[in-house]
């Protein structure tokens, strides 16, 4: 699949001249990030396989190289256990890395770095030594990649205390959230949903904003739904909901940004409100982050709820690579789950 | 010039006692005395720490005896403080002769108030910021890539320090240690890799480890020189860590260095009784007549300064006198609460984490409400 990927300019639409809003889609606001925290700090590095001369196999690093040099943009052995570790090291000695896993379905190799030396060292050594550091990450289907360039394996690192685990889904949110990551003190696992890399586009202010983590966003209002998500599956929301507002439900649709830390408040709150909460991501049903949501809206506002917490997940099955868009949670998948429980 | 690659461990003083080259010249009677003193320090820290395991003060050790050449002629060979060491779990006698304070390493084996970890690792798992000794972790190999990725920040930030890697020698079948040697060797970073071949994995022996004949042969797949040292040596581990060290500051790219040298208790208490289950008595007896203390007491014999019997116990005397003090020290800061598991997962308290940390203090002071959790 990266063969057929074309180098493509990125550059976005020329600013508004009033407000310097511009339009751009979600992996040039990745690219203009990097660039931008490279510019205003010199220990940040970036590094991986193939982010330096060829730019990243989505061209999320395209130019970067040439700009700020190979000192500073390199490319790596391919070796995830060397990238992530190399990275927890460098963090030590006090540079910014942002190391790329070129996709989340190769971070196994890095896995043992990830969850024994990144999310531990502060811990284990009282605070002694720190890794404050990036691993970005392009992750989920619709892509037609099969189960090697297509899995969503946020779960397993939502399950390691001392990592922080985020997931933009619209252009802003990736400038916000990569900024809060970079200039964090944690490390930071960044997934970025692959099938919207050129297809979510949206307008970024010209000035210098972050997104804090544990903030999610009402993507729209409404009083007898609430449908939550993050990542890859939002624009499905999106249209759910939109199918929903034509039959005469209101739907609160909420994108959660950041899994851990998660805003509980504003999920609770959504859900006291409307009664009734559809929960969907695309990872495996089994031990999907998604289950600690509903066990926590459950635990908490029980009595708010009219009907039982849905859910929409992937299959407990390897990503498939002909069923692609089978194995995805569409619109119709959400907006029936939505009738479920809307007609408890 | 030390050459890489040699078939036989480089070796200046023989079994014996009598050196089998010339000595260099800073060796001299006063520097031997302090290395050995250093040696025989760490020993007997050793012996008391398997005292206070046999009285339940303490839950886990793993002992140094017999690697104390390798470990002390290392931490001499670099610059202490200014060089960044990714240490492995057995090497506590490294960590006190860099001159990291006996009751640092004494409060973390007790997980008392004093352990700047604060009680959250098993014993035997320390970190000294002072000393640039960064936190041990108990999976194996795990710290060969930051250390090769620290040597690349070194090299970025265009420092004249270079990161020191130790492990033991079953750590050289995890991927783990592949990756970070060939990423090292790939971005010519100013890493040493130091194995400390003690020629068991707790149980499994260094020829069921690895069909290659030597560790120090791998260095070549990875582009760099590997030197094969007589660990039990000081002399020799002194000579090539300093060496290589140099060359490493000269930008010459990382190395590997095996010390071949021999644990001789336990792999830790759990496997209390090394001789009935995976090795010979033989064998044990054989290489504890290749000891280093006894090695460099014999060599300051043949050169005329022997430590005398007195001596020798006053160091042993004091030594105990030391841990003793410290642990009655350690152990009068009493435990760390439960607050302490909060701390330092982050940066700061996350949302999660408070409630979490509420619903406990609640539980430890009585208040817990009904059934749930945080």
């Amino acid at each position: 699949m990266t063969a057929t990927q074309e180098r493509t300019p990125t550059q976005g639409a020329a600013p508004d001249a009033e407000t310097g809003t511009r339009t751009i889609n979600l992996i040039q606001a990745v690219t203009e990030t990097i660039a931008e925290e490279m510019e205003r700090d010199s220990r940040v590095v970036l590094f991986g396989e193939d982010v330096g001369a060829r730019g990243g196999v989505f061209m999320a690093t395209a130019g970067l190289q040439e700009r700020f040099g190979p000192r500073r943009v390199f490319d790596t052995p391919l070796s995830e256990a060397s990238i992530v570790g190399a990275a927890v090291g460098m963090a030590v000695r006090g540079l910014r890395p942002i190391a790329e896993i070129q996709f989340a379905d190769y971070m196994g190799p890095g896995f043992d770095q990830i969850i024994s030396q990144a999310a531990k060292i502060r811990y284990r050594s009282g605070g002694q030594f720190t890794a404050p550091m990036v691993i970005r990450t392009p992750s989920g289907g619709g892509v037609k990649g099969g189960h090697h360039h297509s899995q969503s394996p946020e779960s397993y690192y939502t399950h390691t205390p001392g990592l922080k685990v985020v997931m933009p889904s619209t252009p802003y949110d990736a400038k916000g959230l990569l900024r809060s990551a970079v200039r964090g003190e944690d490390p930071v696992i960044f997934f970025e949903p692959k099938r919207l890399y050129r297809a979510a586009r949206g307008e970024v202010p010209a000035h210098d904003y972050v997104v804090r983590f544990g903030e999610a966003a009402v993507r729209r209002e409404g009083t007898d739904l609430s449908l939550i998500g993050y990542g890859g599956v939002m624009p499905d929301l999106e249209r759910a909901a939109d199918a929903l507002a034509a039959e005469g439900v209101s739907v609160e649709v909420i994108d959660l940004r950041s899994l851990v830390p998660w805003d509980k408040d504003r999920v609770l709150s959504s859900v006291e409100k409307t009664g009734r909460a559809v929960l969907v991501s695309e990872a495996p049903r089994i031990s999907n982050f998604m289950g600690e949501v509903a066990y926590v809206i459950q635990e908490q506002v029980f009595d708010s709820l009219t009907a039982p917490v849905g859910q929409v997940a992937g299959f407990d099955t390897p990503y498939p690579y002909v069923q692609d868009k089978v194995y995805l949670p569409g619109p119709n998948r959400i907006v029936a789950a939505c009738v479920r429980a809307l007609n408890y | 010039m030390i050459q890489p690659f040699t078939p036989e461990p480089i070796r200046f003083v023989a079994e014996d006692g009598t050196p089998v080259q010339p000595l260099p010249e800073r060796f001299t009677p006063e520097l031997l005395r302090e290395l050995h003193a250093l040696m025989l320090r760490a020993r007997e820290f050793d012996r008391k720490l398997i005292t206070l395991l046999r009285q339940g003060r303490t839950t886990f050790y793993a002992q140094s005896s017999g690697m104390e050449a390798t470990q002390v002629g290392l931490a001499r060979s670099i610059r202490v403080g200014h060089d960044w060491v990714w240490p492995y779990y057995r090497d506590h006698t490294l960590g006190l002769a860099m001159g990291v304070p006996m009751a640092e390493l004494l409060s973390q084996c007790l997980g008392t108030n004093s352990d700047s970890s604060r009680g959250r690792q098993m014993p035997h798992h320390f970190a000294a910021q002072a000393q640039n000794f960064v936190s041990i972790s108990s999976s194996i190999a795990s710290q060969v890539p930051p250390a090769a990725g620290n040597a690349m920040a070194q090299k970025y930030l265009g420092v004249d320090e270079l990161t020191v890697c130790t492990f033991g020698d079953g750590a050289t079948s995890e991927g783990d240690w592949h990756a970070g040697l060939n990423m090292a060797g790939a971005a010519k970073a100013p890493a040493m890799f130091v194995c400390e071949n003690n020629q068991w994995a707790i149980s499994t022996s260094i020829r069921e480890q690895t069909a290659s004949e030597t560790i120090h042969i791998k260095a070549k797949a990875y582009g760099m020189p590997g030197y094969y040292v007589d660990g039990n040596d000081i002399v020799a581990v002194m000579e090539v860590c300093a060496y290589v060290a140099d060359q490493i500051r000269a930008g010459h790219g990382p190395a590997l260095v095996e010390c071949l040298t021999y644990r001789v208790g336990s792999h830790s208490n759990a496997d209390a009784d090394a001789e009935k289950h995976y090795r010979t008595r033989e064998e044990v007896k054989e290489w504890l007549g290749r000891d280093p203390i006894t090695r460099i007491e014999k060599l300051l014999e043949h050169l005329g300064h022997p430590v005398s019997a007195g001596e020798r116990a006053a160091l042993i005397a004091s030594t105990h006198r030391e841990v003793d003090e410290q642990v009655l020290k350690a152990e009068a800061t009493g435990q760390p609460d439960w607050r302490i598991m909060f701390e330092d997962v982050y940066a700061d308290l996350p949302g999660h984490l408070r409630d979490q940390e509420a619903f406990l203090r609640a539980e430890q002071t009585g208040q817990a409400g009904q059934g749930g959790r945080a």
